[in-house]
């Protein structure tokens, strides 16, 4: 009896990349959502049927419900009787719809009482604290820890046969669970800083609550009203049933299916009625409850048939020297935008490649179509992937897991949350190394050792023993390299492994990659916003934005002579400054944010932030060759590059550029 | 830890306490009387007061309160006002046939409930969705109207199974399973239908989980992610909402012991709450309750063994 608030979508993109396009402004509608739902029209419908019927029930039936048919008695659906008679000739379909007052009603005073009681409870221990709140819940866990069906019998004992008095109190006891429910948001919503900003300006506790609290309240207290309802229809259904109903000739649902029982030998017929009816309402209030909840239509999206891309290229590498090799690689969204377009590099065994860019600029999606692990609904839309002479695009699941891990492994963000939360350390990496290396338990155990040892780990005996949440993050993600590094892997794919870390942690991770670098022959791709990474660690970079690759090179060539107005600012917006060299009065801005994936701009996608932007920008044109072997996505490159023109600090104003030459566009927006 | 245990021991302890005391409250409030009931129908005043007298009604409410605490605490349940039967002796001789039903039909809801929602999770598109649909209008359903179906189906149209009536597993084991197959059948549909949606919510949540692509970036079998680590995942979810359903099972067995004459608890609540046997009401919530405590305190202890956070905590 509780509501857990599901939620089922699938995360198509995790938070790197908003892969939605954005919706169209939603049209203002009066209709609520759930009623836009097929379930929640049918739920809303029913429902008001049945009461209306029920309650009108007197002006329209055939028959009394008392009136017999003694000529037909036991009679199956006719056209005098459309549901048939009971064995006292009596109209089903007259005494059905009569008996629905009873069971909607009851369930109403019910919610009403368990609502009228669980809110205010919950609202006054959310802004009462801690103790009033330790109180209240105390009493309620006792409250919800009672035999309901057993405690309503004693009830009826004691008070006797009064249904609405009995449902009442059942309201009382389930206003427990209504309680637990809504505290759980009434908390979360004070947590919010807009309600204490509210307090702040003087807003009375009374007002904080209809204006913050109670709305935000509503969509779970509706979900969690219409699946008590139902409870509550099959409860009065179940007294009535046990004879605790209105009694005879009064027709009551439980009391009429149990009549059926009765008569279950000479005419089975008599159960279906009163059971469909019965069940058809109590889905009716299920129904509502998951429109309301916002169920039912999203599970409908699961993975379409994903593309297989067949790989574009069957050539041989350019780079004989090359290991892996991306070309023209693009992402998209199956059936959505396109997330990654054209990004082509490649990486040499024992080298350090850095992609580097701001947040949504697809550097992730790149570095985990590597490994075939895009999420669901994302897929590669076009390119090829060679890993040492092997196209990965296009390879099915079971062969890539003859590459994972063996030969490409991975670590990620989160170190946190990377490794499974149930099992020991032990477990997580012996599994893997026995899987890998045809070793035994006790084996496996040593080399799991051995490798703590090898990444800085120095009681490795403790920390085999231990499970993740026991560790800290720079532990964490020490042990998921030691996991990376079971299948002894020749390439590593390091997802901004450091963000997650302390400064001082982040440097330890770093000393360590560049130690297993040198140590092991590792080749590395690293996902990073940070320079200050890349300057430390890569031999190449490339920078991404917005899907596609800005500029590239070797490390030394990118930072130290960028030519992309977009690296250029990047190195302007970094904090971390070069030993020797005077520290900026201010950082250099880049204004605006990336543009979401399916709104990019045509020609240059940095053109609407970019101080040098001009007309010839908005045309499409193909990346140039730029530092040796790497290449750099900007028309005026060449132009840049002559008067030696640098992203200033001041990005605003038409005086802002170094050079008088060297335009500014006259509006940022109007490329768009 | 221990101060943990003891803290939901006072609760455990407290809640009994509560559902007397709430019991107690609504017997003094009803308008009857137990010297009513005992004296029987067409009683006059006096002899009514006489009963009353005699089982101590018309002393204060706090003593009579006070009696009843002790007697409890002493195990001693008192007699029915209606037959006179030892309450504690009957009760005794009732709970395994409720808490065998309601601990098999949980255990086959558990079984049928993870497999359909494992299913569900894992296959996804139509699969799940009608598994979810079908759920949902399993979980729609009242017990005792499925309980009617499976009568006509199991026992008068294929004859496989009894109807009603209760075997005793001591004179006949076979008897016994069979006597009490459909009832079982009965409450595992709503059982089974609500932790299949409790499973495929638990495993679709673990199989988003960052861990389980660690695990695919390292290879690792299919089989392997889904049935060890995300099951394991989901295990904890499915495991507590097993105890409420064994709860609420114990409970819904009301019904069930009524529609086939099996002689249980729920059978003896329902014959003194129409009977106004405020003894024998009582001391049938104070059973429910202290198997409702239990089953709770077992469910927190296997919980915290399931979770490594509350196990090393």
């Amino acid at each position: 009896m509780s509501v857990q608030p599901v939620t089922d979508v699938s995360s198509v993109a995790g938070s790197e990349v908003a892969t939605e396009p954005v919706p169209p402004v939603a049209r203002r509608s009066r209709v609520p959502g759930f009623l836009r739902r097929p379930g929640g029209v049918f739920g809303a419908v029913w429902l008001v049927f049945v009461l209306a019927a029920a309650l009108t029930a007197s002006l329209w039936r055939p028959y009394e419900v008392d009136e017999q048919d003694l000529a037909n008695r036991l009679a199956l659906p006719s056209g005098t009787h459309w549901l048939g008679t009971d064995a006292l000739g009596r109209d089903i379909l007259s005494r059905i719809f009569t008996a629905g007052a009873l069971p909607l009603l009851a369930s109403a005073l019910m919610l009403v009482v368990a609502f009228g009681i669980g809110l205010p409870l919950a609202l006054v221990a959310a802004e009462r604290g801690r103790r009033v709140e330790g109180v209240i819940s105390r009493v309620t866990e006792t409250l919800m820890a009672l035999p309901l069906i057993i405690l309503l019998l004693a009830v009826i004992g004691a008070i006797g046969n009064k249904l609405y008095a009995v449902m009442a109190i059942l309201g009382v006891l389930i206003s427990a669970a209504v309680y637990r429910v809504l505290l759980g948001v009434a908390k979360s919503v004070r947590q919010r800083l807009y309600v204490d900003a509210a307090r702040v300006n003087g807003l009375g506790s009374l007002r904080v609550n209809l204006l913050h609290v109670l709305p935000s309240m509503a969509r779970v207290a509706a979900v969690q009203a219409a699946q008590l309802f139902g409870i509550g229809l099959l409860m009065v259904a179940g007294l009535a049933f046990l004879g605790f109903g209105p009694g005879e000739p009064e027709p009551s649902w439980g009391f009429m299916i149990q009549d059926a029982s009765t008569h279950i030998y000479d005419a089975p017929w008599l159960m279906v009625p009163t059971g469909l009816i019965l069940a058809i309402t109590v889905v009716a209030a299920n129904e509502l409850a998951d429109a309301i909840a916002g169920k039912g239509t999203d599970e409908k999206r699961r993975p379409l048939r994903r593309r297989r891309v067949v790989a574009s290229s069957e050539a041989p590498p350019a780079d004989p020297t090359a290991v892996l090799e991306v070309r023209d690689l693009s992402v998209a969204v199956d059936g959505g935008p396109q997330l990654v377009t054209g990004v082509s590099f490649s990486l040499r065994a024992g080298q350090v490649l850095g992609l580097v860019g701001e947040s949504g600029c697809g550097k992730t999606m790149t570095a985990r179509s590597l490994l075939g692990l895009l999420p669901d609904g994302v897929s590669v839309s076009g390119g090829s992937i060679l890993w040492r002479g092997r196209e990965l695009v296009g390879m099915s699941d079971p062969q890539l897991n003859t590459v994972r891990g063996r030969e490409i492994a991975m670590i990620s963000q989160e170190p946190m949350v990377a490794l499974d939360p149930m099992f020991s350390i032990a477990y997580q990496l012996i599994q893997p190394i026995r899987r890998f290396r045809g070793v035994g338990r006790a084996e496996a155990r040593t080399i799991a050792a051995e490798l703590l040892g090898q990444v800085g780990i120095v009681d490795a005996q403790r920390v085999l023993s231990s499970y993740p949440h026991q560790l800290s993050g720079g532990m964490a993600q020490r042990v998921c390299i030691a996991l990376a590094l079971t299948g002894e892997p020749e390439l590593l794919v390091a997802d901004e492994p450091t963000t997650a870390l302390d400064v001082t942690v982040q440097a330890e991770i770093l000393i360590l990659l560049r130690s297993l670098v040198r140590d092991t022959g590792l080749s590395v791709v690293i996902v990073s916003h940070d320079l200050g990474v890349v300057a430390d660690i890569c031999d190449e970079v490339v920078v991404m934005y917005a899907g596609e690759v800005a500029e590239s090179g070797t490390a030394a060539a990118v930072l130290d002579d960028a030519a992309h107005p977009y690296t250029m600012a990047l190195l302007g917006a970094n904090p971390h400054v070069p030993e020797g060299e005077p520290v900026p009065l201010r950082l250099a801005s880049i204004p605006g944010t990336v543009p979401p994936p399916g709104s990019w701009p045509t020609g240059c996608r940095f053109a609407t932030r970019c101080q040098f932007a001009q007309e010839q920008c908005t045309v499409p044109f193909v990346s140039l060759p730029a530092h040796g072997d790497g290449s750099v996505r900007c028309i005026r490159v060449e132009e840049l590059t002559r008067h030696h023109a640098t992203w200033d600090a001041e990005a605003v104003g038409a005086g802002a550029a170094t050079d008088a030459t060297v335009e500014p566009a006259p509006t940022a927006g109007a490329l768009s | 830890m221990l101060a943990y245990v003891a803290r939901r021991l006072a609760l455990a302890v407290g809640t009994v306490f509560a559902a007397v005391l709430i019991t107690f409250l609504l017997v003094h409030a009803g308008q009857g009387s137990p010297g009513a009931v005992k004296a029987g129908a067409g009683a006059t005043a006096a002899e009514i007061a006489q009963a009353n007298h005699e089982l101590g009604w018309d002393r204060a409410l706090w003593v009579q309160f006070a009696d009843t605490i002790g007697h409890l605490i002493r195990l001693d349940l008192g007699t029915s006002l209606i037959d006179g039967r030892d309450l504690g002796h009957d009760l005794f001789t009732r709970l395994p046939v409720t808490g065998s039903i309601a601990l098999l039909a949980t255990l086959l809801s558990g079984v049928v409930g993870v497999v359909l929602g494992v299913t569900a999770a894992v296959r996804g598109g139509r699969v799940g969705q009608s598994i979810n649909s079908g759920a949902g209008v399993a979980l729609s359903l009242p017990a005792f109207w499925v309980g009617i179906l499976f009568v006509y189906v199991l026992s008068l149209q294929l004859g496989w199974l009894p109807a009603t009536g209760y075997v005793p597993f001591a004179d006949d084991p076979v008897g016994w399973i069979t006597s009490l197959l459909i009832p079982i059948l009965t409450l595992a549909v709503g059982g089974a239908a609500m932790i299949a949606r409790t499973a495929a919510v638990g495993m679709r949540e673990a199989l988003q989980q960052e861990h389980i692509r660690t695990l695919r970036a390292m290879g690792t079998p299919t089989w392997r992610i889904r049935y060890v680590h995300a099951l394991r995942y989901a295990s904890v979810p499915v495991v507590s909402v097993l105890g409420i359903q064994f709860i609420a099972l114990f409970g819904g067995s009301v019904i069930i012991e009524n529609l086939f004459a099996l002689p249980g608890l729920g059978q003896t609540s329902q014959i003194a709450a129409a009977g106004h046997d405020f003894p024998a009401l009582i001391s049938v919530v104070v059973v429910a309750t202290a198997v409702v405590v239990l089953t709770n305190l077992l469910l927190d202890l296997v919980v915290a063994a399931l979770d490594p956070k509350v196990r090393t905590a």
